[in-house]
C-alpha cells in the first residue's frame, strides 16, 4: 500500500467502478471525474499523482483536458496515461505529442496496464500478488 | 517471227504501278475492292463497245482475230477482223462457247487455263487450230479472257481445211479461198503477242475500274452528304489541314450554336475553352489525329453563345491520296449527361463505402466501452478482488474471459477492415524471429484450445532464419490461422504449428497451421479469403466469428510481401501456409552502399548499448528510443538497424554509418546528448562503441557488398553473444 493517488475520468460509471477495484486492490487511492469540466477541478483540488484519462468526454474532449492539463503550472508535471476507445492510429501520437506518457486502447490487459501505472508513477514494477491472469 | 515490238514482256504483277498510285484507287478502303464485284460492275467492266478500238487495233495489227469472253469462255460478241478468215467463220459461229474451238467445247480449256494460272494460255485444237487466252482480273476476282487466234496458222493443209469445214458446216472450197488469202501468224509470235495483251487488257481494266469506281465514289460522297447532313443530335464538321473549318452539318449548328456561315473558313478552336486553346490541346487532338488517325478528348466545350457542355471529342484524318492528311472530320456529341451519370454514380460508391467504415469504425468504437467495463469486472472477480470462488465459478469465470478476448479480436478485426478499405492498415517490419513468434502465438491460444479439448503442438526447424515483419501482425495471423483450427476442428483434434524453410523461394520462410478438422471442399478454398466469407462444411456449421480473419490475414501477409494459401481435403483437415520474406541486412542496406558512400572507404557499425536500471522497459520507451537514434543518423547514409534483440534489460541499437572513426565522434557525442536530454533520470547506462570495417575502393559490385554486409552480420552476432554471455 504506497497510497499513490490517481485521478480517473471517464464518462461510463460502470468503467470507473470497475476499474477502481483493480486500482484499490494494488494500493492506489482513488479519485475520479466524469466530464471535461470537473476533470480539471478535480485535478486542481485533489492533486493526484497519476492521471487516467479518456477521450471522449461531456463538455469537452479529452484532447482539450490533456492540454489544459499541461497548460496549468499546478498539474503540468502530473503523468497522464490515455485510456480511450479510439482508433490508435492517429490517437496515439497525438496523445503522446499532446504530453501524455502511454496510450492504451480499450479495453487495456491488466498487466500491461499496471505496468504502464507503475512505471509513470517511478515505482519498480513487482508482480502484484493479485494478478493470477 | 519475232517482231521487237513483241519481245518477251516481264513478269507484272496484276496491279500495274500507275494504276496503283491512281489517286482514286489509293482512297479505296478495303470494302471497296471487295471482290465480290456487282453483276453490274462487272457487265461494265466488259462492255464490249468500250473494248471494241483495243481489240480491233490488235486484231489488225496481229492478223488475228480477237474475241472477248467471260469466265467461261463464251463470246461477248466483240470479234472482228475484216481480212482474218474469221469474218467468215463468224457467220457460221453462234455466239455459243469459244469460238476458236473446234469442236466446240465449254468451257474453253485455254480460257480456264489462263485464268488459273494468271498467264497466256495457248491450246491447239483437235482441227489443228491454235488459239491464245489472255486472262483478265481485277484485283483476285477474275473477269473474262481475251481469246486471239486464227483458224489457220500456217498454209491451210487440205484434211485440216477439210475438217473445219466440216464442223463448221460451210463449203471447203469458200474456206479454201478465205484461208489462201491469210497471211500466216506463228505459233511464237502469237505467244509474244499474248503477253502484250495481257499487259494492254489489264491496264485497260484497271483504268476502266478506277474511272468506274471514281463515278461511284462520287455517288457514296453525295449520298454521305445527305446523310451527314442529316444528322442532327451531333455536330459533325469538316476541318482542313490547317484547323479551318470546310463543312458543317444541322447538328453542329444546333449543337455548338454557329450557322455554317459564321463559322466555315474559321479555325475549329473556338469549340474549346480558353484553357484548352492557351494549352494548344486542338493542336496537340490534331498532331494525334495526323499521326495516329484518329484522336478523341473529353471536356468542357464552348457554344456561340458562350455556354458550356460536356463533349465527347473525336477527330479522324481523311487521307485523298496515300500517306497525306487531307483533312479531318470532328464529331463532337453532348455527354453531359453521362457525365452527370458517371460522376454521380461514383459519388454514390464512395459515399457508401465512407459510411459503411464510418458505421464499422463506430461499432468498433462503441464496442469497446462496455466490453471493457465487462473485462475489468470479469478479471476482478476471477483474481478474487471481490472475494473468494469456488471452483466452478472460477472455471466459468475463465470461459468468460476467453469468450471476451475472442470478442475483442473481432472489434479489432472490425478496424482493421476499415484500415484495408481506407489503405491504412500498416505493418511495421523489423527483425524477428519467427519460432518465437510461433511460441508465443500457440500460447496465446492455450486457454481456447483446452476449453475445446484440442491439442496445439509446434514443430519448428532448427536454425530458422530471422524474418523480416511485423511480430504483432505476425502474431495476430497465426492467432487467427489457430483459433480457426480450434474452430473447425472436432473435440481431441491436433492443430499443428509449422515453421520451415520455404524450398520453392530460399529469400522466404514459410509458416503453416495444420488441423485434423473437417477440410474444405476445393470450390470453397478460394473463397475463404473473401470478406465476410464464412464457408459451410458439413452437415453441422460449428459458427462463430465474422469470417474476416482470413481477409485481413491475407491483406498482412500481401504487405509483408508474402503469399498465403491452403492445402485441403473434405474429412482430411486443411493447412494454411504463408510466406515471411528473410530479414537480409544486404537488401536493408543496398541504398546506403553505393558507390559515393563507399568512396569514403570505411563502413562503421556503431553498437549504442543501453542498461536500463530502473523499470522494465516498455515499448513506449523502445520507440521513444528509436526515433531519437532516427534523428541522429544522416538519411541515405547512414542505417538504424531494427532491433536485433530482445534481450532485457540491455537494450542493443545497431547503426551502419559510411563513416570513418571522426565521422563517428559526431554521430556518437550527438546521440549521447540527446538520449541524456531524453533521460534525465540518469536512469539508462549508455554505451556507444565502433568497429570499422575497411571498404575496397569503388564501384561496388553486388559480390563486394555482399561480403561487406556478410561481415558486418559476422559482427553483429559476435555483439550480441557477448552481451548475452553478460547477462
Amino acid at each position: 500500500m504506497n497510497g499513490k493517488k490517481i485521478l480517473l475520468i471517464d464518462d461510463d460509471e460502470s468503467l470507473l467502478l470497475g476499474l477502481t477495484l483493480r486500482l484499490r486492490a494494488n494500493g492506489y487511492n482513488i479519485v475520479s471525474a466524469v466530464d471535461a469540466i470537473s476533470a480539471i477541478t478535480v485535478a486542481r483540488k485533489e492533486l493526484p499523482d497519476l492521471i487516467i484519462l479518456d477521450l471522449g468526454l461531456p463538455a469537452g474532449d479529452g484532447f482539450v483536458v490533456l492540454e489544459r492539463l499541461k497548460t496549468l503550472a499546478d498539474l503540468a508535471t502530473i503523468p497522464v496515461i490515455v485510456l480511450s476507445a479510439r482508433d490508435p492510429l492517429g490517437n496515439k501520437n497525438r496523445a503522446l505529442d499532446a504530453g501524455a506518457v502511454a496510450f492504451f486502447q480499450k479495453p487495456p490487459d491488466n498487466r500491461e496496464f499496471l505496468n504502464a501505472i507503475q512505471h509513470a508513477l517511478g515505482e519498480t514494477v513487482a508482480l502484484s500478488t493479485f494478478l493470477k491472469t | 517471227m519475232n517482231s521487237p515490238t513483241f519481245g518477251s514482256t516481264p513478269a507484272i504483277d496484276y496491279l500495274p504501278v500507275s494504276v496503283a498510285s491512281h489517286p482514286s484507287y489509293s482512297t479505296l478502303s478495303e470494302e471497296a475492292v471487295d471482290p465480290s464485284l456487282s453483276p453490274e460492275l462487272l457487265a461494265d467492266l466488259l462492255d464490249a463497245s468500250a473494248w471494241i478500238e483495243i481489240l480491233t487495233t490488235y486484231g489488225l495489227t496481229m492478223n488475228v482475230a480477237v474475241s472477248l469472253t467471260d469466265c467461261q469462255g463464251i463470246g461477248l460478241g466483240v470479234c472482228n477482223n475484216p481480212q482474218a478468215v474469221w469474218s467468215l467463220l463468224r457467220a457460221a459461229v453462234p455466239l455459243l462457247g469459244c469460238p476458236f474451238c473446234i469442236p466446240k467445247s465449254l468451257p474453253c480449256t485455254a480460257v480456264v487455263d489462263a485464268l488459273r494460272t494468271g498467264k497466256v494460255a495457248m491450246v491447239r485444237d483437235q482441227a489443228g487450230l491454235t488459239h491464245v487466252a489472255v486472262p483478265l482480273s481485277i484485283g483476285k476476282q477474275p473477269l473474262g479472257a481475251i481469246i486471239a487466234g486464227q483458224v489457220f496458222d500456217r498454209y491451210p493443209e487440205a484434211l485440216s481445211l477439210r475438217r473445219v469445214a466440216k464442223n463448221l458446216d460451210i463449203p471447203s472450197q469458200m474456206l479454201w479461198e478465205v484461208a489462201r488469202k491469210q497471211r500466216p501468224v506463228s505459233r511464237i509470235s502469237l505467244q509474244s503477242s499474248g503477253d502484250l495483251l495481257r499487259v494492254l487488257g489489264h491496264a485497260f481494266v484497271q483504268q476502266r475500274y478506277a474511272a468506274i469506281l471514281e463515278a461511284h465514289l462520287a455517288e457514296t460522297n453525295r449520298n454521305f452528304r445527305l446523310l451527314v447532313e442529316g444528322v442532327r443530335d451531333c455536330a459533325l464538321f469538316t476541318i482542313d489541314t490547317a484547323g479551318r473549318v470546310t463543312s458543317w452539318n444541322v447538328g453542329a449548328q444546333r449543337l455548338l450554336g454557329y450557322p455554317e456561315t459564321d463559322v466555315v473558313g474559321h479555325h475549329f478552336s473556338r469549340i474549346y475553352t480558353k484553357e484548352d486553346i492557351y494549352n494548344r490541346l486542338p493542336e496537340a487532338q490534331l498532331r494525334k489525329a495526323s499521326l495516329e488517325g484518329h484522336a478523341e478528348n473529353e471536356g468542357w466545350r464552348i457554344q456561340g453563345v458562350g455556354s458550356k457542355f460536356w463533349g465527347n471529342t473525336s477527330i479522324t484524318a481523311f487521307r485523298k491520296v496515300a500517306g497525306t492528311v487531307d483533312g479531318f472530320t470532328v464529331i463532337v456529341q453532348d455527354v453531359t449527361e453521362r457525365r452527370k451519370l458517371a460522376i454521380d454514380l461514383e459519388g454514390a460508391r464512395e459515399e457508401r463505402v465512407r459510411l459503411q467504415d464510418k458505421f464499422l469504425s463506430h461499432v468498433s468504437h462503441e464496442l469497446r466501452t462496455p466490453l471493457t467495463a465487462i473485462y475489468f469486472f470479469t478479471t476482478n472477480l476471477l483474481d478474487g478482488l471481490v472475494g473468494d470462488l469456488t471452483l466452478e465459478q472460477s472455471a466459468h469465470l475463465k470461459l468468460a474471459l476467453a469468450n471476451i478476448n475472442q470478442l475483442k479480436e473481432m472489434v479489432s478485426d472490425l478496424l482493421d477492415i476499415t484500415r484495408i478499405e481506407t489503405h491504412k492498415l500498416t505493418v511495421e517490419q523489423q527483425h524477428a524471429s519467427p519460432a518465437m513468434l510461433i511460441v508465443e502465438a500457440v500460447s496465446t491460444c492455450q486457454t481456447n484450445a483446452a476449453s475445446k479439448s484440442a491439442r496445439l503442438t509446434c514443430d519448428i526447424a532448427p536454425n530458422l532464419p530471422y524474418v523480416w515483419a511485423d511480430p504483432a501482425r505476425v502474431r495476430q495471423i497465426l492467432i487467427n490461422l489457430i483459433d480457426n483450427g480450434i474452430k473447425f476442428t472436432p473435440k481431441n483434434g491436433t492443430i499443428t504449428t509449422r515453421g520451415h524453410a520455404y524450398t520453392q523461394d530460399d529469400n522466404f520462410v514459410v509458416l503453416s497451421v495444420a488441423d485434423t478438422g473437417c477440410g474444405i471442399s476445393t470450390e470453397n478454398q478460394e473463397r475463404v479469403f473473401e470478406r465476410l466469407t464464412q464457408v459451410i462444411e458439413g452437415e453441422k456449421p460449428s459458427r462463430s466469428g465474422l469470417g474476416l480473419g482470413l481477409f485481413i490475414s491475407r491483406d498482412l501477409v500481401s504487405r509483408h510481401g508474402g503469399r498465403i494459401w491452403l492445402e485441403s481435403q473434405p474429412g482430411q483437415g486443411s493447412i494454411f501456409y504463408f510466406t515471411l520474406p528473410i530479414f537480409s541486412l544486404a537488401k536493408l542496406c543496398a541504398h546506403v552502399f553505393t558507390a559515393p558512400n563507399l568512396a569514403l572507404r570505411s563502413v562503421t557499425l556503431i553498437a549504442i548499448e543501453m542498461t536500463v536500471v530502473e523499470h522494465v522497459v516498455q515499448a513506449d520507451l523502445l520507440s521513444e528510443i528509436k526515433r531519437i537514434l532516427e534523428r541522429c543518423i544522416r538519411p541515405g547514409q547512414d542505417i538504424l538497424l531494427p532491433s536485433m534483440s530482445d534481450t532485457q534489460p540491455m537494450l542493443t541499437f545497431f547503426i551502419i554509418a559510411c563513416t570513418d572513426v571522426s565521422g563517428f565522434e559526431v554521430m556518437a557525442s550527438r546521440i549521447r546528448r540527446e538520449l541524456e536530454k531524453f533521460d534525465n533520470s540518469s536512469s539508462l547506462l549508455l554505451t556507444i562503441t565502433p568497429t570499422t570495417l575497411l571498404v575496397e575502393p569503388v564501384p561496388p559490385s553486388e559480390k563486394q557488398i555482399g561480403e561487406i554486409t556478410r561481415e558486418l552480420d559476422g559482427l553483429i552476432q559476435q555483439h550480441l553473444s557477448r552481451n548475452e554471455k553478460h547477462t
